[in-house]
């Protein structure tokens, strides 16, 4: 501080501190009742957490929620694509697609592929055909579904980051001689990403939790798993901690995941890379130490 | 190889129900710098843009360097030209917008390169070499790895004119290419172009620039309301306009 630096008392806040008294003894009572309520049963919880099954109902939900997710990607830029397209029909097919997908619950699909063999018993043509219980199995069928609903929800998140992009970064790449596919995969994309990946890493956390439906096609998700267990020994409410606690870590990797891709494309519009959580936290403490930050 | 580079014969232009080209009609031959002047709304930069088939003409011909811009004739009927062929049309004519539009995703030598690889299959150390020289020559050797949102206006825009350049144009449009800029920064632009000129490119400049359409152009092309009222000389067109328009025009801006 120098001598010349304004040294004045700060404006107090009763507000704040009463509001900061509210949530403590929240927090405090909702302590005590998680130590002390016995029917929270935590060491069942401990028991199970890391048990076999509930580890392979996490890797099937893993599995279950990158593959539809991956799916959900691809299906999303080719049907934006195509909205955008000149041509009546193909922007049409598009429209149509996102229009049937988004329109029924995705429980509803997820039931409708698992018994699309009532539908199509067979699938494919002439020698090629296969018997169609064999290939739609129940993991193949959530896959489907989720796969298939997600590409119409992300169509629409890759076609507002296209059009977030200025109009004159086609021209330029057009006066350039690049072709319109080269122009949207080098120039249009990329950019676009900046707006896309916020909203994708919601769909992915969003794609997480969505994946327990699949324990109505029995699909030895995390959820099913856990029912299983507790369908035997009757400890639902341990069990159902066991998945949500398990829910949350894996969220909460997204999360940290979705910042550093989104630091990644966000790199060209900011000058100098973002601060991480961690720089920002110092930050904030520092700031609030010496007060310098002005009050807003 | 022909002697002009640009030939318009009545050129027509419509969006919708409004007529921005109402019959252009002009000749840029082969190493001649000319300007473009008129108000906003006179129709400059929509030829400027229909010369790059950036935009579709309604009627007329507009041939670059003895070729028709988007179509090809066979006898009497005119077919439109696959988008291959318009792209090939393109990369021979460089052209530099008045928001610059540099990628803002790529650093500026990467902007550089990025067509040359792409479009005309150039090993990418070859363009980087290129690139390199480019930038030297628009004073900015040392700024190649700068973002766009790194970089002034001016410093934007020199890097976009070394992207046109880096594909070789035998044509270079300027679409207002200072009006976006701090009045400081023009003059390094300006600068460039003028080197440009004087090695011999062939140039049309739409500007408001009148310091350098009056030392640098060949010849001064003044638009109203969608058509050319006025082409001469840059001592003539100044020093003695003939269109009442064209003083009016003048008066305004001098």
């Amino acid at each position: 501080m120098r001598p010349d630096d304004i040294q004045a008392i700060p404006a107090r806040h009763p507000g704040r501190w009463i509001a900061a008294a509210a949530v403590f003894v929240l927090l405090i009572a909702t302590a005590y009742s998680l130590t002390t309520n016995p029917r929270f049963e935590w060491s069942v919880v401990g028991e199970y957490f890391f048990s076999v099954r509930i580890l392979h109902g996490l890797l099937l939900t893993l599995e279950l929620t990158v593959i539809s997710m991956a799916i959900g990607v691809v299906l999303g830029v080719l049907l934006a694509v195509m909205r955008l397209s000149h041509n009546p029909l193909v922007s049409g097919a598009s429209w149509f697609y996102i229009w049937l997908f988004r329109g029924t619950p995705v429980l509803v699909q997820i039931l409708f592929w698992f018994n699309i063999t009532a539908l199509y018993p067979n699938i494919g043509i002439g020698a090629f055909s296969f018997d169609a219980n064999n290939l739609i199995t129940p993991f193949v069928a959530a896959i489907l579904a989720l796969g298939l609903n997600e590409g119409a929800y992300m169509a629409e998140i890759v076609r507002a980051g296209i059009l977030s992009v200025d109009e004159g970064q086609s021209e330029a790449g057009a006066a350039l001689g690049m072709s319109r596919l080269q122009i949207m995969r080098r120039v249009v994309l990329p950019q676009a990403m900046r707006v896309i990946v916020p909203p994708t890493g919601n769909e992915a956390i969003s794609m997480l939790k969505t994946t327990s439906l699949v324990s109505v096609i029995a699909v030895s998700d995390l959820l099913y798993s856990a029912q299983l267990i507790y369908s035997v020994n009757y400890r639902t409410i341990p069990l159902l901690l066991v998945a949500s606690i398990w829910y949350l870590l894996v969220t909460t990797l997204l999360s940290i995941g979705q910042f550093y891709i989104e630091r990644h494309f966000g790199r060209s519009a900011t000058r100098g890379a973002q601060p991480t959580p961690l720089q920002r936290l110092l930050d904030r403490f520092m700031s609030a130490r010496t007060s310098t930050r002005p009050n807003l | 190889m022909s002697d002009i580079m640009v030939q318009a014969e009545g050129v027509h232009k419509r969006f919708g129900n409004i007529e921005v080209l109402k019959g252009v009609s002009m000749q840029v031959a082969r190493g001649e710098v000319v300007c473009l002047l008129g108000a906003s709304g006179s129709g400059k930069s929509t030829f400027l843009r229909c010369i790059n088939h950036l935009e579709k003409i309604d009627a007329g011909r507009l041939l670059v360097d003895g070729q028709l811009v988007g179509y090809r004739q066979v006898g009497e009927r005119l077919h439109e030209l696959h988008d291959r062929d318009i792209c090939r049309h393109r990369a021979e004519v460089g052209m530099v917008f008045q928001r610059f539009n540099l990628f803002g995703h790529m650093t500026a030598l990467q902007n550089i390169i990025e067509a040359p690889v792409l479009v005309r299959k150039m090993p990418k150390a070859q363009a980087t070499l290129r690139a390199r020289e480019l930038l030297a020559r628009v004073g900015l050797a040392d700024r190649g790895d700068a973002y766009p949102n790194q970089l002034s206006g001016g410093q934007q825009q020199r890097v976009a004119i070394a992207r046109a350049l880096a594909m070789s144009p035998k044509l270079m449009l300027f679409d207002e290419p200072t009006s976006a800029l701090d009045p400081e920064l023009v003059g390094e632009v300006l600068d460039v172009m003028k080197s440009l000129a004087r090695e011999g490119m062939t140039m049309v400049v739409v500007t408001h620039e009148m310091g350098f359409a009056r030392e640098v152009a060949d010849r001064v092309v003044m638009m109203h309301q969608g058509r050319i009222i006025e082409s001469a000389p840059p001592e003539q067109f100044f020093g003695a306009p003939q269109h009442e328009r064209t003083r009016q025009f003048l008066s305004k801006i001098l």
